[in-house]
């Protein structure tokens, strides 16, 4: 006889809706007003600095893992191979230019708007990769448009004071070369409110994530995909703010009554690295159906900085951008996941060996073989892609994720 | 014949394979045919041929257990189960104090590492390309003309310590031709083949172990492949009566076992 599993939804998805259409209408209306400026920005670059000095931000990662969700991503990337682009380069910065040499954009379709904001201004900081430099200057190239970027020391063991200050002197070029760009004056009390409005929304967007540790656990990973949109998008805005003390409270709620995102869930797993955004409904259903919660994920805990003070705004900048776990070195990495596995009462890990991504694939030098001798967790490496379905196998990987569970099962047996 | 029957059906990307136990284990039927098209079709084949060898009927089956690619064509199934799982209970069975197993099949290659114990400690499938299965050989084996059972046949003749270099089954299929053109003996190109396959193999062995099975169609029908795998591994490397059976076999196994009817079966759960 069949089992019939409800999914419980998430109810504030409506109001996040709601704000990702407010915030894109707004970006689009800023790049047609002539008294308005959009600044691009990385997803862990120095966005405050932009929203202070009254720079409407826009986030190009985000259009990249849209096309991967939207399944189009393949349909783009050849074609920013065919001007140079290595074909098992940065899906997320193929996919983006090759959708904007084909004039397309999902933009389109789910907003209503033209496609991506012409940016004034593009900002990026290395701190997760190189590959943000060259996918700006396409475009900096493109509008005519200046590129300026921070490049933080990488694969940092313990950060030191003197790293920080490096990169607080990196912030302070950087305010300076915009304000002579565009003949502004940055606010230094304007920065302090915006940084702390980043940072309560951060510190909430943690706890909405700890309410995994909860037994069922009240949010999956890919609830968590979804739902730390404006973490990113609008941080250092009090609209973030608001959303994440809505789904907090729903989610406390959940917690209090016991309700899982996963019902009756019998095996916790943690999800290292991207995530596979064009298969995410497929893999989210195959979790759901082994009844195994995917409670954690680096990839979420990526936004969940340390809180700032209220002392210095460019210091918690420069801090927070290079503690980052993209910006350390192995032994770091592989202490935090640990405490993660613990945090989380985790049953098994899965890495996903990205192909297009190198720097936030962490199975390419041991950590998988070395997390599992020195645990004894199962631990499975799947390949794929975060955003090329090329790079994917759906019934080779989800045999892999079946056969991973059976080995659990058998384990806990 | 009127006992208890536990049919393991396991839908491969080649092969389709059954295999039917009764109440005491005994293997009383067994079939194999190609999946094709109709993978409906080939499992109501391979379950009809495999009962008649057993002298029972549909209404004879107590529970079935189906594993591989296509396993959710089985309609009859009680469960599902990957093959990972049942080529390492198949070739438990044959041999209980196997640590290794591995299996090459059309459309991957899998290695099984089992505790002392006999459960599963841990498991690798190869990447997603060709390298390394049987679709590899396969393909090779038909640029050159040659059915794979003849690709065995040369491999078995060679006489040099030839390997080839490269992974990628396009790219191997010229590097052939680069051999072919230096003037390599078939037969020593041929095993260079099966040694490539090994090599990949052994890429994927977490520790060495000196109890190691091979299972699978390639296993079955190519002794070169034994004899390429025991020069890699160093070691004598066991193959079971039926290594193309061992995911059915161990399918009806888990069928047939107590413990299994306890538990939980992901294959009938729908969504709302």
């Amino acid at each position: 006889m069949a089992t019939t599993i409800k999914r419980v939804e998430i109810e504030s998805r409506r109001e996040l809706s709601e704000l990702m259409r407010d915030q894109f209408l707004s970006l689009d209306a800023a790049a047609r007003d002539s008294q308005r400026k959009v600044a691009w920005c990385t997803s862990v670059g120095p966005c405050e600095i932009l929203s202070a000095m009254g720079f409407e931000v826009y986030f190009p990662e985000n259009h990249g893992a849209l096309l991967g969700a939207r399944r189009l991503s393949h349909e783009f990337i050849p074609r920013a191979v065919s001007i140079g682009y290595g074909a098992e380069s940065c899906s997320y910065m193929n996919s983006d230019i090759g959708s904007t040499l084909m004039g397309h954009s999902p933009l389109q379709d789910v907003f209503g708007i033209a496609g991506p904001p012409k940016p004034d201004l593009l900002v990026y900081s290395t701190n997760q990769c190189r590959e943000v430099q060259d996918w700006w200057s396409f475009y900096g190239q493109r509008d005519g448009a200046p590129v300026m970027g921070v490049c933080p020391p990488t694969h940092l063991g313990e950060v030191t004071p003197e790293q920080v200050a490096f990169v607080r002197g990196q912030l302070e070029q950087l305010i300076e070369r915009i304000e002579q760009q565009f003949s502004l004056k940055l606010d230094y009390d304007r920065l302090r409110e915006v940084v702390t409005l980043s940072s309560r929304a951060s510190t909430l967007w943690r706890q909405v994530l700890d309410t995994a540790t909860a037994h069922p656990a009240a949010l999956s990973f890919f609830d968590g995909v979804i739902h730390m949109a404006p973490v990113i998008l609008m941080r250092g805005t009090q609209k973030a703010i608001d959303y994440y003390e809505t789904l907090l409270n729903e989610l406390n709620r959940r917690v209090e009554k016991g309700t899982g995102a996963v019902p009756d869930e019998l095996h916790r797993i943690y999800w290292e690295g991207m995530p596979i955004w064009p298969k995410l409904r497929e893999l989210s259903e195959k979790f759901y159906d082994l009844r195994a919660i995917v409670a954690a994920s680096t990839y979420c805990n990526s936004w969940a900085f340390d809180e700032f003070d209220g002392d210095d705004p460019l210091e918690w900048m420069a801090r927070t951008s290079i503690e980052i776990f993209i910006n350390r070195d192995e032994p770091v990495k592989q202490r935090f996941l640990i405490e993660m596995f613990d945090k989380f009462a985790i049953d098994g890990v899965i890495f996903h060996n990205a192909r297009t991504c190198p720097n936030n694939t962490n199975s390419r030098f041991g950590m998988s073989e070395r997390l599992r001798e020195e645990l004894s967790i199962p631990v499975l490496v799947i390949d794929g892609d975060l955003s090329d379905v090329r790079f994917f196998s759906t019934a080779q990987t989800m045999t892999n994720i079946e056969a991973f569970i059976e080995q659990i099962e058998e384990l806990q047996r | 014949m009127s006992e208890a029957l536990y049919v393991g059906v396991d839908v491969g990307s080649s092969a389709t394979k059954c295999v039917i136990i009764d109440e005491t284990a005994t293997l009383v039927g067994h079939h194999v045919n190609h999946s094709g098209f109709d993978y409906a079709d080939a499992v109501d084949m391979s379950i009809r041929r495999a009962l008649r060898q057993a002298e029972g009927t549909l209404e004879d089956i107590t529970r079935c257990v189906a594993t591989g690619y296509g396993r959710e064509h089985v309609k009859m199934a009680d469960r599902q189960v990957t093959e990972i799982t049942c080529h390492a209970r198949g070739a438990r069975e044959w041999y209980p104090q196997v640590r290794t197993i591995i299996d090459i099949g059309g459309q991957d290659t899998k290695v099984i590492r089992l505790s002392e114990e006999g459960r599963m400690v841990d498991y690798r499938m190869n990447a997603k390309c060709a390298a390394g299965t049987g679709t590899f050989l396969e393909s090779t084996a038909f640029k050159l003309g040659l059915s794979l059972s003849a690709l065995d046949e040369l491999a078995m003749a060679s006489s040099e310590q030839a390997v080839l270099n490269s992974y990628c089954t396009v790219f191997a299929g010229t590097e052939v031709i680069e051999r072919i053109k230096a003037g390599q003996r078939r037969e020593d190109i041929s095993m260079g083949l099966f040694r490539s396959i090994a090599a990949r193999i052994s890429e994927m062995l977490s520790a060495r172990s000196d109890a190691v099975a091979v299972t699978g169609g390639v296993a079955a029908h190519c002794r070169a492949m034994v004899k390429a795998l025991e020069e890699m591994l160093e070691t004598e490397v066991w193959l079971p009566p039926m290594p193309q059976h061992a995911g059915a076999y161990g399918a009806a196994l888990l069928a047939a076992s107590q413990e299994d009817t306890q538990r939980r079966s992901t294959s009938h759960v729908t969504h709302r």
